[in-house]
């Protein structure tokens, strides 16, 4: 018996070492790798000399290119998908999880089978739509781009959420005297708050880690955002990567940060829905 | 009157606000969603071209090319690898990962609140990151190698023919096995202590109660992980695209890739689509027997 509990926790660290290398260590070593000179990083070697030490990386990413500016379209076009993701997704959500809607069924297992739509196949008619309208190369015309990626998910995320909250709370507000709207906002949105916020992170993190459609959409630094500009800056002929190491850095950065905060809910909230069923 | 317009109004609200709620999403899905499916299925019968205005339908003509392109009939088998080799891992890694992290040892709790990081980071840093690494000469995968005596093993991992593909695996390993293992995680902490007690009593060891009490139980989060995950692997086109642009020579073009290329790089849009609605047929089929099965299995 004793013999079987010490192999058991071996085994555990044993996994628990092997997927730190493997999950953790590549992060680390490229944010590593941003505090080096050039020069360091091609000597081949793991550590160099305290003086090839530097920020001079950081310092070049962020005053000879255009880096600050793409920062904030990045930023600019994952809030506007964050909110407006959580406006559709909640009402949408809260409408399929509370109401009679003829068509129920259909309409959940229409949004969920759009996962099963080829995004490339998708992104041909939608950069003549986009067009049409006007919109290539706007923020507006990125953030459709972004919903189309995220609502499906966010709004069955939610739904299995909503679908874990009694009803009598619903029924209580009513009798109350509160309407859909403020029982939603007042009543329902504290207690889901944690759904929420994984909601909100998982359209943040989509739309700040896209590539495929603002490859399309994008036309000029108008809309560019990092992660096409840190692709641009690796596929260069000679790659600085010093350079390329301080500019991921920073694109990950405010994922991890942001990942802190929600991560103990994170697991709850991507699950919910399938743990319900 | 004021008092008569308010409940009118309320009346109104009461039995129609909900279809409010859900008409955003559905406009937008609609719109932005699958009027381009059905606007892509309909451009794969046209020679669409982005370089020239007008547009000609030409029957099954694209499909028929298809048929003699011998990187589509590639580029297919690529994906469908890809896309079975990468769950399988993804689901047994992620089964091992959750049973680690289900050990109650100390430290647990801070390496299940680190380990989905590689989850949340775009793809391109995760691309740069195991490009970076598998450098020659100057990347860690080889100056590890060096260090443990393999330094003639030495080259660019992703440039290597027979290396690329299975670089393309690790790729997506590397993202998507924590969410595996914490999702199933969140399905084992739900299990009743009790059904274990049970399974002891009968003299079941650790296996056996792994085997018939913690995977019958999970096996709902199982099949919805298995399932987007699938959608997803197939349809996943940064990972290719970044990591070796489908190369060296085609080594490890997927179907994403090539429709991705045909429309953007030789704007042959009739071209493209043709081959995206036979992305999306074959996930049709296996949406259509997923729903199959498992409205079986409820029935029984």
């Amino acid at each position: 018996m004793k013999k079987g509990v010490i192999i058991r926790i071996g085994i555990t660290y044993l996994v628990v070492i092997v997927s730190l290398v493997f999950f953790i260590f590549p992060m680390l070593w490229i944010i590593y790798s941003s505090f080096r000179t050039q020069p360091s990083i091609f000597t081949g070697e793991i550590i160099s000399s305290v003086k090839e030490y530097t920020l001079e990386n950081y310092k070049t990413i962020l005053s000879v290119t255009d880096f600050v500016t793409y920062f904030i379209n990045s930023f600019k076009i994952a809030i506007a998908v964050t909110l407006s993701s959580l406006i559709f997704s909640i009402s949408a959500a809260y409408g399929l999880s509370r109401f009679r809607i003829r068509g129920k069924n259909v309409i959940i297992l229409g949004i969920f089978s759009t996962q099963m739509f080829p995004i490339v196949l998708l992104i041909i008619p939608l950069y003549l739509i986009i067009t049409s309208f006007g919109l290539l190369d706007t923020v507006i015309g990125v953030v459709i781009g972004h919903l189309i990626l995220v609502l499906p998910f966010s709004v069955w995320m939610l739904k299995g959420y909503f679908d874990s909250i009694p009803v009598d709370i619903d029924d209580s507000a009513k009798v109350d005297g509160c309407n859909i709207l403020r029982t939603l906002f007042y009543i329902i949105m504290p207690i889901a708050a944690p759904g929420v916020m994984v909601v909100g992170f998982f359209s943040f993190i989509v739309s700040w880690g896209d590539f495929l459609i603002i490859s399309i959409i994008n036309q000029s630094q108008r809309t560019a955002t990092l992660t096409l500009v840190i692709q641009r800056l690796s596929a260069a002929l000679l790659i600085r990567w010093g350079e390329v190491a301080a500019a991921t850095t920073l694109t990950i950065i405010p994922t991890i940060i942001l990942f802190s905060f929600v991560q103990r809910r994170l697991v709850e909230g991507l699950t919910a829905g399938a743990l319900k069923e | 009157m004021e008092k008569k317009i308010k409940t009118r109004k309320r009346v109104f609200i009461s039995s129609y606000n909900k279809y409010f709620l859900i008409l955003p999403v559905i406009i937008i899905i609609g719109i932005f969603t699958v009027y381009p499916l059905i606007e892509g299925v309909r451009t794969s019968f046209t020679d669409k071209n982005l370089l020239k205005e007008e547009e000609q339908y030409i029957g099954f003509n694209n499909y028929t090319k298809l048929a003699d392109d011998e990187v589509f009939w590639l580029s297919l088998r690529h994906s469908i690898i890809l896309t079975i080799v990468v769950v399988l891992l993804q689901f047994v890694f992620g089964l091992i990962l959750a049973w680690a992290m289900k050990q109650k040892v100390p430290g647990m709790p801070v390496f299940k609140s680190i380990i989905m990081a590689s989850w949340v980071i775009p793809v391109a840093a995760t691309v740069i990151m195991f490009k970076f690494m598998a450098q020659p000469d100057i990347g860690f995968i080889n100056i590890f190698l060096k260090l443990i005596g393999f330094g003639d093993l030495n080259k660019y991992w992703f440039g290597d023919i027979n290396t690329a593909f299975p670089f393309i695996v690790i790729l997506h390993l590397w993202r998507n096995i924590p969410f595996y293992g914490i999702a199933f995680l969140a399905a084992m902490h739900a299990v009743p202590e009790s059904y274990y007690d049970a399974a002891s009593i009968d003299g079941a060891n650790g296996w056996q109660k792994f085997r018939y009490v913690t995977l019958p139980c999970i096996r709902n989060i199982i099949i919805v992980m298995i399932t987007i995950h699938v959608l997803w692997t197939f349809n996943n086109f940064d990972f290719v695209y970044l990591a070796t642009g489908g190369g060296p020579v085609y080594a490890t073009n997927v179907l994403p890739v090539y429709v991705y290329r045909k429309c953007w790089t030789s704007y042959s849009l009739g071209q493209g689509a043709s081959m995206g609605t036979i992305m999306y047929i074959i996930l049709m089929i296996y949406f259509i027997i997923y729903i199959k099965i498992s409205g079986r299995e409820e029935k029984t």
